[in-house]
C-alpha cells in the first residue's frame, strides 16, 4: 500500500472527515490505488523547465472600489441552520481556541 | 547569564478602501452583524472573487514606502484551514509569489539608536470574520461583516532585540502607514494587528533558537507586555533545564500571561496552492508609477528636508514630522510668515498639547499662529500673553490681535506708563533695592517680574528692564 | 411559445428516469409564474431549459445531488441562469447529477441514480446525467450541465444528444457550484446542434463577477454551412488506439468519411501527452475540489446532523454524513496531493503535465488543423453498478474528454450512430474561443450523419 492507515487518518483529520474504523481498510486500498495510478506523472521532467499554465485570462481585472453589494434575495436567517440575533451560531468555542 | 531576545513581527494592516477585497460589500466599521455580507464574503456555493483595484494600489503604496521590490507578477493562493469565521474554508492570500519582497524600515531603538529592520515580504490577503464568544450561553456567534476586508501582511525579519524595540518598530511602522494614508491603523478597531515570533539566545550566540508565535496582542499597550512575558517564560524554561517548543502562544491581557493555543488545532498544514478563481496579479509599470506618485514625502525624507530648509535640529525636525498633519501644519505656519524655529517651538509645545486634549485637532489656523508669533516678535505680546491668546483662539476662533486687545494683553510700550509701575514696585521693595545697589544685580529679574505682575502682564518686559536700570542707577 | 402546463406535463411524464429533482408541484407553480413574467422579446422566449442542480437558481433548491445541501435555496442566481431568464427562457426545474458533479454515471447522487432513457439498466453517463436524459427523452429541448472532465460530452454521447463544453472563460462560472475551478465550465445539451448552440450563445459573454471569464462579447451563432470546404480536421492518433471498440471505430470512420465527402481535409495528428491526461486530471480536480468543498462545514447553510455538540463534532458530522463516498474519496485524495511533502510530486507535476497537454493542442493547431475529431467516449452507456467498485475504471470513461478541460478548449459531442441500439457520440475539439467554427462543422456533420443507424 502506497498510502498508510496513519496517512489516511491524518489526511482525514486535515479534511475534517470522519473515517469509520470498518471503512478504513477499503479506503486505504482505494486511495493507494488512486495514488499509484496518478504517480505515473513522475514521467514529467522535474527540472522545472515546464512552466505550469492554466487557462483563463493572463491578468486579474481590477474592480472599481465602490460599495455595490450584490443583494441577497433573502437573508441568512432563511438558509442558516442556526441564526440568532443576527449571528450564525456554532457550538461554543473557548476564547483561546 | 545574559540573554538576548530575537523578535520578528508579522503585522496585518487593513487597507483604507470603501469596499471589500473581493466583493462590493462595505468595509464600514460598526454595522449590525452580518449586514455587510453577500454571496462572496459569506462563502455561498458558486460565488467567486473579483479583486478590488484600489486595495491593490494601496498595497503597492505600502510596499513602495517600505522600499520593497514590487513584483510585476504575483499570485493569489489559497490557505486552507477550518475555522467557523473563515467562510470558504480557505483564506485568499499570497504565498510563494507575493506582491513585494525585501524592504526595510528604519526606526529609533530605545537601546541601539537607529536600527534598520528588514521587511521580508508584503502580501495582500482577505480578512476573516469575527467570533463572538460571550454573547450566547451555549454557542459562539459568527459575524461576517469583516470577512473579505482587504489586508496587507507585512512580515518583518528577526531583527528586533527587545520588547521595547518591537514596540518602537511597530510605532514607526504605524506612523509610516498612517502617513501615506493607506490605513487608519487603529488597533482597537482591528485595523492593525500584530503577531510576534519570539526566541531567546545567550548573548553572543548567532544562531536562532526555536521560536514561538505570540498572538492575540489586541492593543498597542500590550505589545511590550506580551513579549516581555513570553521572553521571560522562555528564559525561565531554559534556565530550569527545559526546551522551548515551537507553538502558538495566546496572550491573555487580563492575566498578563501567555498560554499555548490548544495544540489539537495546530496541524499547520495549510495546503497552499494557486487560487484558481483569480488570474495572476499583473502590475504594469504605469500602475506602479502612479502609486509612487500618489505617495507623499515619507517621514524620513521630510525630516531631512526640514533640517536643511528650516535649520531645525534633528530632534525638533523629528517631532514636527512625526505625523503628516502636524508636518503640513508646521509648513503652513512657516509659509504664513513665521520664523521657522519659533514656529517649531510653538508647534511642538502649545499646538501639540492643545491637539492632544482635543481629538488630535489642530484648532488654531496656521495663519493665526503665525500672527501670534509675529505679535511676540514685534513686542506687542509677551510670551505669557501670547499663550493666553493662543488658547483663546483655539477655543473660540478669531483674530489674535483683536483677542489680545479685547483681553487687554497688548504690551504697554509707553515709557511714562511703565515708569509709573516701576516707581510703585521700587517703592514697595525697599530692602531689595538696597541689596541691588549693594551689587546684588541678579535681583533685576525679580524687579522685572514684579513690574509684569503690577502691569498684569501688559508691560513690555524689555522696556521695563531699561526703565528699572535707569531708576536704580539714578537714585544711587 | 410553449404553454407552461405543457412544459410541465412533458417533464413530469419523464419522471421514471429520476432525472428531475424538482417536485412536480413546485415545478408547475414556478413555470406558471415564469411564463407570466418572461420577456416576449427574448431570443429564447418560452423555451424551457432544465438546469443541473449544481447551478444556483432562485426558483428551486440547489443541492448538487448532495445531502450536505439538502433543501438549500440559494439567495442569488447564477449569471448563466439570469441570462437565460433575460432571454425569455423558462427554468424548467433542476436536474439530478453525480454529487458535486463527481462521477461519470449519475449513480453518485444522494437522490438516487438516473436511468438511461433507452435502457433503464444502464446509466445515462455523468455527471450531468439528469440533463442529458431529459433532453434525450424529449422532455426539454435544451438543458444546462457542467463540465470538469467531460460531464456534458460523455452523457451526451451515452444519451444520443448534442453536448457542448465551451472554452474556459467563455461562460461565467458565477453561481456554478465549484468542483475543479480551473476546469469547470457550464455546458449545454440540446436535441440538435442548433438548440444547444443558441442556448450557449445566450449564456456566454463577459461577467465582472467571474475573474476567469474573458472580457468578450457573447458567442455569435454561425450559419449552417453548405459544405466543409476549407476545413482541416485532425485525427489525433492517441484517440484511436488499437484496442478501441471496433464498433466505436466504425462509427467514427463513417463520420470521418462523411466529413470528407463534405469537402473537409482530414489528416492524422499526434497529441503525445494524452496518456497522462487522466492521471493529471485526477490530481488537479480533486486538489481543487478538496479546497472548494471546505465551505460545507454546517456553519452557514445546509442541514446539521447528529453529533454537532462541539465544533469538531459539527464539522465531522456535517461532512461525514453530508458527503457521499465518492466525494469523500476525492476530498481525501485532493487533500493528500496538496499536503506537505507531496505537493511537488503530485500537484506541481500535474500542473506541468497540464501545460504539456495544452502545448500538444497548440502544436496541432499551429500546423494548420482547424478542429480535431475523436470518439467522445470509448464505449456506449455501461450498466448501472458496473464500474462502481473500481474508481479507476470509472475514471477511464473520461479518457477522451478530460484533455479539452485541461487545455481549456471548446469541445462538443454529437450523435454519430448506435451500437446495439445505444447511441455513440463523436467529439469535435476546437481552438480557444473559436466555438463558431466547431459549431459550423457540427451543423454540417449533423445534417448528413445517420445518427440512429447501427455502426
Amino acid at each position: 500500500m502506497s498510502v498508510s492507515r496513519e496517512e489516511v487518518l491524518r489526511i482525514a483529520q486535515l479534511a475534517e472527515l470522519d473515517v469509520q474504523e470498518q471503512a478504513l481498510a477499503d479506503l486505504v486500498a482505494q486511495m493507494s490505488r488512486i495514488i499509484d495510478y496518478v504517480a505515473q506523472l513522475s514521467a514529467v521532467p522535474a527540472n522545472g523547465s515546464v512552466k505550469p499554465v492554466v487557462p483563463g485570462p493572463d491578468a486579474i481585472r481590477f474592480r472599481t472600489d465602490e460599495v455595490t453589494p450584490s443583494q441577497l434575495a433573502f437573508g441568512p436567517e432563511e438558509f442558516a441552520p442556526d441564526f440568532k440575533e443576527g449571528f450564525f451560531v456554532v457550538p461554543k468555542l473557548g476564547q483561546f481556541e | 547569564m545574559n540573554w538576548e531576545t530575537v523578535i520578528g513581527l508579522e503585522t496585518h494592516v487593513q487597507l483604507r478602501t470603501k469596499s471589500k477585497m473581493f466583493c462590493g460589500c462595505s468595509t464600514a466599521f460598526g454595522a449590525p452583524p452580518n449586514t455587510q455580507v453577500c454571496p462572496v464574503c459569506l462563502g455561498l456555493p458558486g460565488a467567486l472573487p473579483a479583486a478590488n483595484g484600489a486595495a491593490i494600489g494601496l498595497a503597492v503604496r505600502g510596499a513602495l514606502a517600505l522600499g520593497c521590490t514590487v513584483h510585476p507578477k504575483s499570485i493569489f493562493a489559497r490557505k486552507n484551514y477550518f475555522y467557523p469565521d473563515l467562510p470558504k474554508g480557505y483564506q485568499i492570500s499570497q504565498f510563494d509569489q507575493p506582491l513585494a519582497t525585501s524592504g526595510t524600515l528604519s526606526f529609533v531603538s530605545p537601546e541601539r539608536s537607529v536600527v534598520t529592520a528588514t521587511i521580508v515580504r508584503l502580501h495582500l490577503e482577505e480578512d476573516a470574520g469575527k467570533s463572538i464568544h460571550d454573547r450566547f450561553a451555549k454557542g459562539t456567534g459568527i459575524d461576517l461583516n469583516r470577512s473579505g476586508v482587504p489586508l496587507i501582511e507585512i512580515v518583518g525579519g528577526p531583527d528586533l532585540r527587545s520588547p521595547a524595540e518591537a514596540r518602537a518598530y511597530l510605532q514607526t511602522l504605524k506612523q509610516l502607514l498612517e502617513y501615506i494614508g493607506i490605513s487608519d491603523c487603529d488597533m482597537e478597531k482591528g485595523s492593525l494587528r500584530v503577531d510576534a515570533n519570539v526566541s531567546v539566545r545567550r548573548a553572543g550566540e548567532t544562531a536562532f533558537n526555536t521560536r514561538t508565535e505570540v498572538k492575540n496582542i489586541n492593543s498597542f499597550a500590550y505589545v511590550e507586555k506580551a513579549l516581555t512575558v513570553e521572553r521571560d517564560r522562555q528564559i525561565a524554561l531554559i534556565e530550569s533545564g527545559g526546551t522551548v517548543t515551537q507553538q502558538t502562544m495566546l496572550y491573555d491581557a487580563k492575566e498578563n500571561a501567555v498560554r499555548p493555543q490548544r495544540s489539537k488545532e495546530e496541524s499547520h498544514d495549510y495546503r497552499y496552492f494557486p487560487e484558481p478563481d483569480l488570474p495572476p496579479l499583473v502590475l504594469t509599470a504605469e500602475f506602479v508609477a502612479e502609486q509612487q506618485s500618489a505617495l507623499p514625502e515619507l517621514p524620513a525624507a521630510k525630516r531631512d528636508r526640514f533640517v536643511a530648509a528650516y535649520a531645525l535640529s534633528r530632534e525638533h525636525a523629528t517631532v514636527v514630522t512625526s505625523n503628516r498633519a502636524v508636518a503640513d501644519y508646521y509648513e503652513s505656519v512657516v509659509r504664513a510668515g513665521a520664523e521657522p524655529q519659533a514656529a517649531a517651538n510653538w508647534v511642538m509645545t502649545e499646538a501639540l498639547a492643545d491637539a492632544n486634549d482635543h481629538q488630535e485637532q489642530l484648532r488654531v489656523a496656521p495663519g493665526a499662529l503665525a500672527q501670534v508669533i509675529a505679535l511676540v516678535k514685534g513686542g506687542t505680546l509677551s510670551h505669557q500673553a501670547a499663550k493666553k491668546v493662543f488658547g483663546e483662539v483655539a477655543a473660540k476662533g478669531g483674530e489674535p490681535r483683536n483677542i489680545a486687545e479685547a483681553l487687554g494683553l497688548i504690551q504697554v510700550a509707553d515709557t511714562n506708563v511703565v515708569a509709573g509701575w516701576v516707581t510703585d514696585v521700587l517703592g514697595a521693595h525697599a530692602p531689595e533695592v538696597g541689596r541691588y545697589r549693594n551689587g546684588e544685580t541678579k535681583l533685576m529679574a525679580f524687579f522685572v517680574g514684579q513690574v509684569m505682575r503690577a502691569s498684569k502682564g501688559k508691560a513690555d518686559p524689555k522696556l521695563a528692564q531699561r526703565v528699572l536700570e535707569e531708576k536704580l542707577a539714578a537714585s544711587a | 411559445m410553449s404553454d407552461a402546463k405543457a412544459v410541465a406535463d412533458r417533464l413530469v411524464k419523464a419522471k421514471r428516469l429520476n432525472a428531475l429533482l424538482t417536485p412536480p408541484k413546485d415545478l408547475r407553480k414556478s413555470l406558471n409564474a415564469q411564463a407570466a413574467a418572461a420577456r416576449p422579446t427574448g431570443v429564447l422566449y418560452g423555451m424551457p431549459v432544465a438546469v443541473k442542480d449544481n447551478i444556483c437558481t432562485l426558483e428551486f433548491t440547489t443541492t448538487c445531488g448532495s445531502r450536505i445541501l439538502e433543501g438549500y435555496r440559494s439567495p442569488y442566481e447564477a449569471t448563466a441562469v439570469a441570462k437565460l431568464k433575460a432571454a425569455g427562457a423558462l427554468i424548467a426545474g433542476k436536474t439530478n447529477c453525480d454529487e458535486f458533479a463527481m462521477g461519470s454515471s449519475t449513480e453518485h447522487s444522494a437522490y438516487g441514480r438516473v436511468l438511461h432513457p433507452l435502457d433503464k439498466a444502464r446509466v445515462p453517463g455523468g455527471s450531468s446525467g439528469g440533463s442529458a436524459a431529459l433532453v434525450a427523452a424529449g422532455a426539454v429541448p435544451a438543458a444546462l450541465g457542467s463540465e470538469t472532465g467531460g460531464s456534458v460530452r460523455q452523457p451526451a454521447s451515452f444519451c444520443g444528444v448534442v453536448g457542448i463544453k465551451p472554452t474556459y472563460g467563455r461562460v461565467s462560472r458565477y453561481g456554478l457550484v465549484a468542483f475543479g475551478s480551473s476546469l469547470d465550465q457550464i455546458g449545454v445539451f440540446g436535441r440538435s446542434v442548433h438548440d444547444a448552440a443558441r442556448v450557449l450563445s445566450v449564456i456566454s459573454g463577459r461577467d465582472p463577477r467571474d475573474s476567469t471569464c474573458e472580457d468578450r462579447d457573447s458567442l455569435r451563432l454561425p450559419t449552417v454551412p453548405e459544405s466543409l470546404q476549407g476545413f482541416v480536421i485532425g485525427l489525433p492518433r492517441e484517440y484511436f488506439p488499437p484496442e478501441l471498440d471496433p464498433a466505436v471505430r466504425r462509427a467514427c470512420d463513417r463520420a470521418i468519411r462523411l466529413m470528407k465527402e463534405l469537402g473537409a481535409a482530414v489528416r492524422e495528428v499526434s497529441l503525445p501527452h494524452t496518456p497522462y491526461a487522466v492521471p493529471t486530471y485526477y490530481v488537479i480536480a480533486p486538489a481543487e475540489a478538496s479546497s472548494n468543498l471546505a465551505r460545507y462545514d454546517g456553519v452557514r447553510y445546509g442541514p446539521r446532523f447528529n453529533g454537532a455538540v462541539d465544533l469538531r463534532g459539527l464539522y465531522r458530522s456535517t461532512r461525514g454524513q453530508g458527503f457521499g463516498p465518492e466525494v469523500r474519496r476525492r476530498i481525501l485524495v485532493g487533500t493528500y496531493v496538496l499536503s506537505a511533502g507531496y505537493y511537488d510530486a503530485y500537484y506541481k507535476r500535474a500542473q506541468q503535465m497540464r501545460a504539456l497537454i495544452a502545448q500538444d493542442f497548440r502544436n496541432a493547431f499551429d500546423r494548420g488543423v482547424d478542429l480535431l475529431f475523436t470518439p467522445t467516449v470509448p464505449s456506449p452507456a455501461f450498466k448501472a453498478g458496473e464500474k462502481l467498485g473500481d474508481p479507476i475504471a470509472m475514471y477511464m470513461s473520461d479518457i477522451f474528454t478530460v484533455t479539452a478541460n485541461l487545455a481549456g478548449l471548446p469541445a462538443m459531442s454529437l450523435p454519430i450512430g448506435r451500437i446495439k441500439g445505444l447511441p455513440i457520440g463523436g467529439q469535435l475539439i476546437g481552438q480557444a474561443f473559436l466555438e463558431d467554427e466547431m459549431i459550423e462543422a457540427a451543423y454540417a456533420l449533423e445534417r448528413v450523419v445517420p445518427e440512429t443507424d447501427e455502426a
